[in-house]
C-alpha cells in the first residue's frame, strides 16, 4: 500500500507541475507578449484552462493532504523550517485566485481590467517561484536544524534554509518550466498563421531559457559542491532522464513544426514528467537534505494501519476522480486533439 | 503579542472568513438547482437569467472558497506542527475523503459553468446537483475532524506517544454526527437567510421585482426549514456536550459552582475575577432539565476543574447566548415565512420585505458564534484531553508578522467578493430596466 500512497503523491506532484504549470505559464507569457497579443492569449488560456482551472489547483491539496497523512514526520520539518516561503507562495496563489475572478467574474467589462490583469501576471511569477524556492530550500542542504543546534538565531533557521541562490535558481527554473507547458498548450490552439507563429516563438524562447537555467543550476551545484546536483549527475536514472528530456525536444520540434499539435502536446507532458522524475529520484528517498543530514520521506512514514486506510481511499478517489476528469477535458474539447 | 496568541488569533480568522466562503458555496448550488429546474419545467426566460446570477455566485465563492482553503490546508502545519505531526495520520481519513469530494464539486462545477448548450439538458442539471451534494459532503467531513478534537478516539495515547491508531474509529468519533448536522442545518440557515435577505432588500428597494421575489422564494424556504429543525440539533449538541465536555457546558452557561438542579442562566455579565454572573434572567433547573433530560440532575462547575484545564468562560458564554438567541429569532422568523404563505396578504407590505433585509447577517453571525462556542470551550486543549494547544504551536516567532498577512488578506478577499456581488447585482437589475 505504502507504494500506492508514494505512486499517488508522485502522480499529484506530477500532474500540479504539469497543469498549475500550465495556468501560471500563461500568465507567464502574457506578462511577454506585446499588449497587442496579451488579450488574444489571455483569452485562449481561458478557452482552454477554464473548465479544469478549478480542479487544476486542487492537486496541490491532495498533494498536502497525502504528505500530512502518510508522511507526518516530512511535513512537520517541511511546515516548520520553510514556514516563510509558503507564506509568500500562499500570498502568490491567493493574488492570482483574486485576479481570476476578477478578470472572468466582474460583470461590468472596464477599465479596471487593466489592474486586475497586472495582479494575475504578478501572481503568476509569484507562485511558482516560490514553489521552486520551496522545493529548492528542502534539497539544497541549507536547512539548520534547531534540534541540532540551539543556539542558531531566526535567521539561519528560518531564513538561509531558503532565501539563497540554488533556490532562486530552482524557482526561476520552475517558472521558466511554466511558461514552456503554456506555449506548448497553446499552440494547440492557434486559430490562424499569426498566432501560430507567436506560440512557437514563445515555446522556442522558453525551451532555450528552460535548457539554459537548468545548465546554470547544474553547473552552479557542481561547484558549490551542492550535494542534491552531485548525487543528481551521479544518479544514472536522474541523468538518463535528463538526457531522454533533451532529446525528446527534438521530436517535439518536429511535431510542432508538422503542426501535430496532440503529439506535441503529449511530448511536452512528457518534458515535464522526466524533469520531474529526475528530481525526484536523484535523491529518492532522502527528499530532505539539511545542511548535517538527509532526512528520507519514509522516516517516520504513518503507521501501517493509517498507510492502508490512505491506500484505499486514494484508489477509490483516484477511481472516481480520474474518469470524471478525464471525461471533463474531453467534453470541452481539451482533448480534441487525440481524436 | 505572544506566540501563542497571534497563531490562535490568525486560525480563528482565518476560520471565520473560510467558514463564510465555504458555507455559501455548500449551499448556493442548491439554489442554483432548483432555479434551473424550474426553468427547465416552465421555460421562463427570468428563471434561466436568476441561474445564471446565481452560478457566477457559485463560481465566485468555489473559487474564494479554494484559495482559502489551500492557504489554510498549509496553515494548519505552519501553524500547529505538533499537532499535525500526531494528529495528521488520525483524521487524515475525514480529510482525504474531502478532499475526493471537493475535487468531485471541482469536476463537476467545470460541467456545470461550461455545459450550457453543450451538454444534455438533463445531464448538466444533473451535475448541478453533484455540486450541492459535494459540497455538502466536505463541509460533512471536515466537520468530522474537527468533532476528533473535541471527542478523540481511534488511537491509544500513552507516555506523550500514540499508537495502535484505526483511523475510520478515529472518523467516526463520538462527537461527529451531531456536530456534522448541527453545522448542516446552521449553513442552509445561514446562507438561505443572507440570499433571501439581499433578494428581499431589492423587492424592498422595487428593483426588478418579479426576479428578486422568485430568488427570495427559493432560499427561504430552505433557510425557514432548517430554522425550525435548528433547535431540535441543538438540543441534541448540548446533551452530547454535557455528557463529553463538562468544562465546555460549564463555560458555556458560565456555571463555576457544582450544583444539582441546576438553573438556566439566559444573558449576564460575567465577571471572571469574581467567578459572577450578573444582571441575569435565571431559570430555575433548566440547565439540568436541558443537559441531562431530568430537573434535578447534577451540573459540574468550572471549578470542580483544574484551574489550568479551565476554558476562558466570558467569551463562551456570550457567544453561546448570541448564537441561541439568533438562532430562536430565526426559527421564529421562518415560521413567520411559512404562515405568510396562507396569508398571502402579510407579502404585500413594504415591511414584510424588510424585515427579511434586517435578518440576512444574523445566520452568519449565529453560525460564528457556535464555532466560538465550540472552539474556545476546548481551550486549553487542542485535542480534548491529549494535547494542549500551547504544546503544539510553531517553534517558529514572530507569528504576529504573519497573524498581520493573513488577516489584510482575508479582509481584502472579502472586500473583493462583496463588491463584485454587489456589481453583479446591479447589472442585473440594469439589463431589466
Amino acid at each position: 500500500m505504502l507504494t500506492v500512497v508514494l505512486f499517488f503523491l508522485f502522480f499529484s506532484l506530477f500532474l500540479y507541475v504539469l497543469l498549475a504549470g500550465a495556468d501560471f505559464g500563461g500568465g507567464i507569457i502574457e506578462l511577454f507578449s506585446s499588449s497587442k497579443n496579451q488579450e488574444k492569449t489571455k483569452q485562449t488560456i481561458y478557452r482552454v484552462m477554464g473548465p479544469i482551472w478549478e480542479a487544476n489547483h486542487i492537486w496541490i491539496i491532495i498533494l498536502i493532504v497525502i504528505l500530512w497523512i502518510g508522511f507526518p514526520q516530512y511535513f512537520n520539518i517541511f511546515v516548520v523550517y520553510l514556514h516563510i516561503p509558503i507564506t509568500l507562495m500562499l500570498l502568490g496563489i491567493t493574488i492570482r485566485g483574486l485576479a481570476f475572478i476578477f478578470r472572468h467574474y466582474d460583470a461590468v467589462k472596464g477599465r479596471s481590467q487593466g489592474s486586475y490583469n497586472a495582479l494575475f501576471k504578478l501572481g503568476s511569477i509569484l507562485s511558482p517561484l516560490f514553489l521552486g524556492v520551496i522545493f529548492g530550500g528542502l534539497v539544497g542542504g541549507n536547512i539548520n536544524l534547531f534540534s541540532e543546534n540551539p543556539n542558531l538565531s531566526f535567521k539561519e533557521i528560518y531564513i538561509d534554509g531558503w532565501f539563497n541562490v540554488f533556490s532562486v535558481l530552482i524557482g526561476v527554473f520552475y517558472i521558466a518550466l511554466c511558461a514552456f507547458i503554456a506555449s506548448n498548450f497553446l499552440i494547440g490552439e492557434a486559430d490562424d498563421e499569426d498566432e501560430l507563429n507567436l506560440y512557437r516563438k514563445k515555446a522556442s524562447y522558453s525551451t532555450i531559457i528552460l535548457v539554459f537555467i537548468g545548465l546554470v543550476i547544474l553547473a552552479y551545484g557542481y561547484f558549490n559542491e551542492i550535494d542534491f546536483v552531485i548525487d543528481f549527475i551521479e544518479n544514472k536514472y536522474s541523468i538518463i532522464a535528463v538526457a531522454i528530456s533533451g532529446i525528446v525536444l527534438i521530436p517535439l520540434w518536429k511535431m510542432i513544426k508538422l503542426k501535430r499539435k496532440a503529439w506535441a502536446r503529449i511530448l511536452a507532458g512528457v518534458q515535464v514528467l522526466l524533469i520531474v522524475s529526475a528530481a525526484m529520484l536523484a535523491h529518492f528517498p532522502d527528499v530532505i537534505i539539511t545542511s548535517t543530514q538527509e532526512i528520507s520521506i519514509l522516516d517516520g512514514v504513518a503507521p501501517d494501519s493509517v498507510i492502508q486506510v490512505l491506500g484505499i481511499a486514494l484508489l477509490i478517489g483516484g477511481a472516481i476522480i480520474l474518469p470524471g476528469l478525464y471525461h471533463l477535458m474531453k467534453s470541452f474539447q481539451l482533448i480534441k486533439l487525440f481524436k | 503579542m505572544e506566540n501563542l496568541e497571534a497563531a490562535r488569533l490568525q486560525m480563528a480568522i482565518t476560520l471565520i472568513f473560510h467558514i463564510v466562503f465555504a458555507c455559501i458555496g455548500m449551499v448556493m448550488p442548491f439554489f442554483m438547482v432548483i432555479s434551473h429546474y424550474k426553468w427547465l419545467k416552465t421555460r421562463k426566460e427570468i428563471y434561466l437569467k436568476l441561474t445564471k446570477a446565481w452560478q457566477r455566485g457559485v463560481a465566485i465563492f468555489f473559487v474564494t472558497g479554494a484559495v482559502s482553503g489551500t492557504a489554510l490546508s498549509f496553515e494548519l502545519g505552519l501553524l500547529w506542527p505538533e499537532f499535525m505531526k500526531h494528529a495528521g495520520p488520525i483524521i487524515g481519513m475525514p480529510f482525504s475523503l474531502e478532499g475526493a469530494a471537493f475535487f468531485v464539486e471541482a469536476i463537476a462545477l467545470g460541467f456545470y459553468l461550461y455545459g450550457w448548450k453543450k451538454l444534455p439538458e438533463k445531464f448538466h442539471w444533473f451535475t448541478g446537483v453533484i455540486i450541492g451534494i459535494s459540497g455538502v459532503m466536505s463541509g460533512i467531513l471536515v466537520v468530522a475532524a474537527n468533532g476528533w478534537m473535541n471527542s478523540p478516539s481511534g488511537f491509544t495515547y500513552e507516555n506523550g506517544v500514540f499508537s495502535d491508531i484505526n483511523p475510520i474509529e478515529a472518523m467516526l468519533n463520538g462527537a461527529w454526527f451531531t456536530q456534522a448536522l448541527h453545522m448542516t442545518l446552521a449553513a442552509f440557515v445561514a446562507t438561505g437567510f443572507a440570499v433571501a435577505g439581499i433578494h428581499a432588500y431589492q423587492v424592498y428597494k422595487g428593483r426588478n421585482v418579479e426576479l428578486h421575489k422568485k430568488a427570495f422564494r427559493i432560499a427561504i424556504i430552505f433557510a425557514a426549514v432548517a430554522a425550525l429543525l435548528q433547535p431540535i440539533s441543538g438540543d441534541i449538541s448540548a446533551k452530547d456536550v454535557a455528557e463529553r465536555q463538562p468544562a465546555k457546558l460549564a463555560a458555556l452557561e458560565a456555571h463555576y459552582e457544582t450544583e444539582k438542579g441546576a438553573p438556566l442562566y439566559i444573558g449576564g455579565i460575567v465577571d471572571e475575577e469574581k467567578q459572577e454572573v450578573t444582571h441575569k434572567i435565571e431559570i430555575p433547573k433548566a440547565l439540568s432539565f436541558l443537559a441531562f433530560g431530568d430537573f434535578d440532575a447534577e451540573v459540574k462547575g468550572l471549578n470542580d476543574f483544574p484551574e489550568d484545564e479551565q476554558p476562558p468562560v466570558a467569551i463562551v458564554h456570550y457567544a453561546f447566548q448570541i448564537m441561541v438567541g439568533i438562532g430562536t429569532l430565526l426559527a421564529i422568523v421562518g415560521l413567520f415565512y411559512l404562515l405568510s404563505l396562507k396569508w398571502k396578504k402579510w407579502q404585500n407590505h413594504r415591511k414584510f420585505w424588510l424585515l427579511f433585509t434586517l435578518m440576512a447577517p444574523l445566520g452568519y453571525i449565529a453560525l460564528e458564534a457556535g464555532w466560538i462556542v465550540t472552539e474556545v470551550g476546548r481551550q486549553p486543549w487542542i485535542i480534548y484531553q491529549v494535547m494542549k494547544t500551547k504544546d503544539a504551536v510553531t517553534p517558529m516567532p514572530g507569528i504576529f508578522y504573519s497573524l498581520i498577512t493573513y488577516t489584510g488578506m482575508y479582509i481584502v478577499l472579502t472586500c473583493v467578493v462583496s463588491w463584485l456581488l454587489a456589481r453583479q447585482i446591479k447589472v442585473l437589475n440594469q439589463n431589466e430596466a
